[in-house]
């Protein structure tokens, strides 16, 4: 070997192989071995190789080349080598235009298939090579032209592929390039290593894409039809047909690989502004011929089939656009509409407990802006107007439990919807609450209706009903109550009706009431309640001390009739003005002994008796030997022992001798001989209605199948009308201190303050009890100025100013 | 074929090799042989069995090795550098990269080698690269080296002085801007960015005032994470100040003018605090007669902490500032005078005065012949400060000395730096510089 040879020169190395590749080949005309033949060549670099080369290159490829090829260097084998070698070694000039074909030879058979007889140790080599020589911009711009050139082939062969073909022959040559890109860059990834980033040129796997993005998606033939394929397909799947998932996926994750914005201008954005053409379409159709409930179910249902495409097949940042569309052209414009729908819409839904369609309803609606303001203020303005109806209702007045009864149920039902439609939205919570305190306040007797319907529970509704339901009705009053503007109206009516079941002895369950006033306690604070508890006090102080009366007295009363006595505090218990009457003798001795009892053991007190609040047990023998136990009222206790001494009794004669009030003293002779069944008196003339000139006489004929006979005395459950004014005038009356108390309070801290900013902090304050009249308010500090509390600013007469 | 599926069998340069799949699997997909035994290749065999390659068989082994090892030991009779041109070859340049020398550690470094240039000493800055190489500012040229520590194609700036030199960063690592001298007459001067692998000059920083294009002398330079580039600048017309620049686009976005008796324009040094958002600009001793040390908020357009010696009674000549340094993390500016004094301020206080800590360092009186100012840099949590002809490691909240480098070559070290996981050290007297790295954690 001639000794002159840099064994760093490519000459060598390639001699050396080709060398052994020309040994390989025992017969030249073996076809089999063409491939080894074309290594030979390929590897060749050295000059001796030119002619062969530039035949090579210059003729296209044939069998008979190749042979002809092959038996030239298998039969110079020996002399060639030698010959090269005599010749000094220089950088062959062709060098680069050389080791180029042969890379583009290799891409071109990565292209055709032909991928196998490459070898790529050797196409690894020679691009490294081309690089280290300074041919990297060579190579590079090699590897654009021909890459362009096969892609405008592809082009030409998806433009050809007929219908529906398309995109398979899209998505099958798009496959392809793929693997040849990556191929590609695996023999110039030196390249891509060294030259690429310091020549801040495109990365060779970036530049197949951007190739294929312009050379095949950007046409002006395919980027149209390619677009209105795919939206076709989309088109046909929502009209129900079953078209390649498959397919559609690996074309649009072809847009999307192709970079976001090829995805969405080629087709996200015609997608949706064809989605939003189709929708708006079909919800006109939709509401035409539907109603809300079907509608909802039909938008429910596109919008899910939209959601299911985007995981099957577009990019998952689609969602939210495509469900805007449905959400914009399928409900948000057509809401109002549904809402109203007669028959059908929300009202109609919401009175018939249609909670699977409300449910849609909320669903969908909240998707958009102010569809659940809508949901809400349809509800609450039908709410409203049930509500007014209810409260209004003459009918309904009539009975005050049946009145509360429905108010709760209303009260559930709607708390029925939002719980099982409505996803317990805070914002339907209070939209119900807040409707609920307008319309039950509508009604001026909702507190005594309230106060009366527990009273109905604590006597006998609850009547073996266990611990935790008469929990529940408790609380669901409380809610009631909580809507109530004039909290100290119900008190008031609260304490009447509590007084009347203690002293009655009436209520069911002394835990129950005593549950109900925590309750009380905790919504309106001790003072609201301190009466109530005393009033339990009270009655449990008065069994002691009849005990110790009896335990005291026991021998000196003999056989006078039994006495039971509640002290009741002054006070704490809703005292009506004394009313006094005159007593039978056997009664009255007994209590003035005990009066004298009570005053002994307790100093310094008085005691009034409020005969109209008590009750008598009394024996009466009828005609015929019939024995009847009669439960009576005091008054009427005092009425019947009249009898005893005289029979035939006028009303002037009885008004006389027992000096009950004229309004008692009729109603208590009604009860006594105008009640069927309970007729203990006759009257004459007969009648039903008390006149000033009737006779009364002792009915000897009354009969009854029961032993103890209770009679009641006439009286409505709910006040009459001069009562209702009654009651209202002392709820008046007690809230001009309260007022009075706030303004003082008020002033005492601001010293100086304006008419209306007081009035504003008076409201605030007492708006827990009751929601003070601002004519009232005035009066109120009008009085307090007058009795020098507070005085008007001489300059400005709407300041007032705090004496102190 | 009589070799077991996961083995396989190469000739390198007529050597036969002999590994499995697995350890071949260790290179990553962009490496030569994931691409090789990708089944798109149609592989074939040579009639012996094994796959040939035409590489050198020496440098085969010792990559084999490292994917192997993990480990890299290079035998004395390989040159680095043939190594690394075949690792460039199989694609395992990142592996030969990490396995070479370990995550930066002031206090483990040891020396690799010291780089001699061919121009006489003096040079004006060096500057470590993101890759871990580095640039010299020399006179009128930069010169480059690589992380292989082989020098690169000079960038020449037409006989115009540089002043500093500063890279752009991880983002284009091969960026780097440098700042020189107007000349006068020419309307040259200013900054450049430029590719160091081309040397091809990307942008011209020019600058705007009143809009009219101004030449000017740029001088210390900065970056900030919002590829903002700062530089201090002395116009003619008396425009000092310090510019901003975007540096992908080229274009000036602001300039903060130099207030009447301040300095800005003449800064030593800038350093963007990331925390506060503030440029810290600092011009020393003996650029100008007192120090300045300023930080700049551009988007209220003030100067929200400063700090002069001119305030402070003159003690003598002994507590000159050189050079300073903000560290964010403490809350406080490092300074160091020409004693290596380390003196702190606290960032946090108004007009705050220099505490300097007493190091007894018996320097006075043993000054060499010809002085570098110390110089100092913050690289995580470690304080260096370098002196003469040795680099001091501060560490702890109490900046305690732990370790000196040292090399006894070259005179005094004038400038250093550090990045890319290495310390580079130029000196002055000879055109030298040394470069120091971590070692590699051990394996076992």
């Amino acid at each position: 070997m001639p000794q002159n040879l840099d064994p760093a020169t490519p000459s060598l190395a390639n001699a050396a192989i080709c060398s052994i590749a020309a040994s390989l080949i025992p017969e030249p005309k073996n076809i089999a071995f063409i491939e080894a033949d074309v290594k030979v060549i390929t590897a060749n670099e050295s000059e001796t190789f030119e002619k062969f080369r530039n035949i090579n290159l210059g003729i296209n490829r044939t069998e008979i080349d190749i042979k002809f090829e092959l038996e030239m260097s298998s039969q110079k084998k020996k002399n060639f080598q030698i010959e090269a070698f005599k010749h000094r070694v220089v950088v062959d000039p062709k060098y680069a235009e050389k080791t180029w074909k042969i890379l583009e030879h290799a891409i071109h058979e990565i292209y055709n298939h032909n991928a196998s007889g490459l070898s790529f140790e050797e196409l690894y080599r020679n691009a490294y090579n081309m690089v280290l020589h300074k041919f990297g911009e060579k190579l590079y711009t090699g590897l654009v032209s021909t890459m362009t050139s096969h892609l405008k082939e592809i082009a030409l062969s998806i433009e050809a592929s007929q219908g529906a073909l398309f995109l398979e022959e899209l998505e099958r040559k798009w496959t392809e390039h793929n693997k040849a890109l990556q191929m590609i860059r695996d023999i110039l990834m030196y390249m891509d290593r060294t030259f690429i980033p310091s020549t801040h040129k495109t990365p060779v796997h970036e530049l197949g894409l951007n190739l294929w993005r312009d050379n095949i998606v950007h046409t002006i033939k395919i980027q149209t039809r390619l677009r209105d394929r795919l939206l076709e397909l989309v088109q046909r799947e929502r009209s129900g047909e079953v078209i390649d998932r498959g397919l559609m996926r690996n074309v649009i994750k072809m847009l999307m690989d192709l970079g976001s914005s090829v995805y969405q201008e080629d087709f996200e954005k015609p997608f949706l502004r064809l989605s939003a053409d189709f929708y708006r379409g079909e919800s006109q159709l939709f509401i035409e011929s539907c109603d809300c409930g079907d509608y909802l179910k039909k938008a429910e249902k596109r919008l899910n089939e939209e959601i299911e495409r985007v995981s099957h097949y577009l990019d998952a940042k689609s969602e939210v656009k495509i469900t805007n569309v449905v959400e914009k052209e399928m409900i948000e414009s057509q809401m109002t509409r549904l809402v109203h729908m007669e028959n059908s819409g929300l009202v109609n839904m919401l009175m018939n407990d249609k909670y699977d369609d409300l449910g849609r309803m909320y669903n969908l609606f909240r998707r958009v802006p102010n569809g659940l303001s809508l949901i809400r203020d349809v509800m609450t303005s039908h709410i409203r107007e049930t509500g007014k109806q209810l409260v209004t209702d003459p009918e309904r007045l009539k009975d005050p439990v049946d009145f509360v009864q429905r108010l709760l149920d209303e009260k559930d039902k709607n708390d029925k919807i939002i719980h099982l439609a409505f996803n317990n939205d805070k914002m339907f919570q209070n939209a119900l609450n807040s409707s609920f305190e307008h319309f039950i306040n509508l009604n001026v007797r909702s507190p005594e209706f309230i106060s009366l319907f527990v009273d109905d529970k604590l006597r006998k509704g609850l009547k073996g009903v266990s611990e935790e339901d008469v929990e529940t009705v408790l609380d669901k009053v409380m809610m009631l109550f909580r809507y109530l503007q004039e909290k100290d109206v119900f008190e008031k009516y609260y304490k009447q009706h509590l007084a009347k079941r203690l002293l009655s002895n009436k209520s069911v369950s002394e835990d129950a009431e005593r549950s109900l006033i925590l309750k009380l306690k905790t919504e309106c604070g001790y003072q609201f309640t301190s009466k109530l508890e005393g009033m339990f006090t009270d009655i449990k102080t008065s069994d002691d001390t009849m005990q110790g009366f009896y335990a005291a007295m026991g021998q000196e009363l003999g056989d006078s009739p039994s006495l039971a006595v509640h002290i009741l505090t002054t006070g704490s218990w809703p005292t009506q003005l004394t009313t006094t009457c005159n007593l039978p003798p056997e009664i009255l001795t007994v209590c003035d002994k005990f009066k004298t009892y009570y005053l002994g053991t307790h100093n310094g007190r008085r005691l009034t008796w409020q005969t109209n609040m008590g009750s008598a047990d009394i024996k009466a023998t009828f005609n015929k030997g019939q024995k009847h136990e009669l439960n009576v009222s005091t008054y009427q206790m005092c009425v019947l022992m009249l009898f005893n001494n005289g029979d035939g009794l006028s009303y002037t004669e009885i008004e006389q001798a027992t000096e009950i009030p004229t309004l008692e003293l009729k109603r208590c002779l009604q009860s006594l001989a105008c009640v069927k069944g309970k007729n203990v008196l006759r009257k004459e003339p007969m009648g039903k209605d008390i006149g000033e000139d009737d006779t009364f006489f002792f009915n000897d004929k009354f009969a009854s199948k029961f032993y103890k006979v209770k009679i009641g005395t006439v009286v409505a459950q709910k006040e009459s009308e001069p009562e209702k004014q009654e009651t209202r005038q002392r709820v008046e009356e007690d809230r001009k201190p309260q007022i009075e108390a706030a303004i003082v309070r008020i002033m005492k801290a601001r010293r100086v303050l304006d008419h209306n900013n007081i009035v504003a902090e008076v409201t605030k304050q007492l708006q827990s009890r009751f929601l003070p009249n601002p004519v009232v308010i005035k009066k109120r500090i009008e009085s307090l100025i007058e009795r020098e509390f507070l005085e008007r600013d001489k300059d400005d007469r709407k300041l007032y100013r705090y004496l102190a | 074929m009589a070799i077991q599926k996961d083995r396989v069998k190469f000739n390198v340069g007529g050597k036969i090799f002999e590994t499995t799949a697995t350890t071949l699997a260790i290179a990553g997909r962009d490496s030569y042989f994931a691409s090789m035994f990708d089944e798109n290749w149609d592989l074939q065999l040579n009639p012996s069995g094994d796959y040939f390659i035409d590489r050198n068989p020496d440098c085969f082994s010792i990559l084999l090795d490292l994917l192997r090892t993990g480990e890299l030991y290079i035998p004395p009779h390989v040159p680095e550098k043939l190594l690394y041109r075949e690792a460039l070859f199989y694609g395992l340049m990142g592996h030969v990269r990490t396995a070479k020398w370990g995550s930066f550690d002031g206090n483990r470094l040891q020396p690799l080698t010291s780089i001699t240039g061919r121009a006489p000493g003096d040079g004006t800055a060096i500057r470590a690269s993101p890759e871990g190489g580095c640039c010299v500012a020399h006179g009128s040229m930069v010169h480059i080296y690589d992380w292989m520590l082989s020098e690169q194609h000079p960038i020449n700036l037409d006989y115009q002085r540089v002043n500093d030199a500063c890279w752009v960063g991880p983002v284009d690592p091969t960026g780097l801007v440098i700042s020189t001298c107007e000349r006068l007459g020419r309307g040259q001067g200013g900054m450049g960015l430029f590719n160091t692998t081309t040397g091809e000059l990307r942008h011209k920083f020019s600058v705007t005032h009143e809009g009219v294009v101004k030449s000017y002398t740029a001088g210390a330079l900065s970056f900030n994470d919002s590829y903002n580039l700062f530089s201090s600048c002395k116009g003619r017309s008396n425009e000092y100040g310090i510019g901003v620049w975007d540096q992908n686009t080229g274009q000036q976005v602001d300039f903060f003018y130099e207030p009447p008796g301040w300095s800005l324009g003449d800064a030593d040094k800038l350093q963007w605090l990331n925390g506060s958002n503030c440029l810290l600009v600092a011009t020393l001793f003996p650029r100008k007669d007192n120090c300045y040390i300023s930080l700049l908020d551009f988007r209220s357009k003030s100067m929200v902490w400063s700090w002069s010696d001119m305030w402070s009674p003159a003690n003598g000549d002994d507590r000159r500032v050189r050079d300073a340094i903000a560290m964010e993390e403490n809350g406080s500016i490092c300074v160091v005078n020409e004693f290596e004094d380390l003196g702190f301020m606290d960032l946090r206080r108004e007009s705050s005065s220099v505490r300097w800590s007493s190091r007894s360092r018996l320097m006075k009186g043993k000054m060499p012949d010809e002085p570098c100012y110390p110089k100092l840099a913050l690289h995580e949590g470690q304080l260096f400060s370098s002196m003469n002809d040795c680099i001091s490691v501060f560490c702890g909240s109490d900046w305690v000395l732990t370790s000196r480098l040292r090399r006894s070559f070259g005179g005094s070290i004038c400038d250093f730096s550090i990045g890319g996981d290495r310390l580079f050290a130029l000196h002055s007297e000879e055109n030298v510089f040394d470069i120091w790295e971590t070692p590699p954690p051990s394996i076992v």
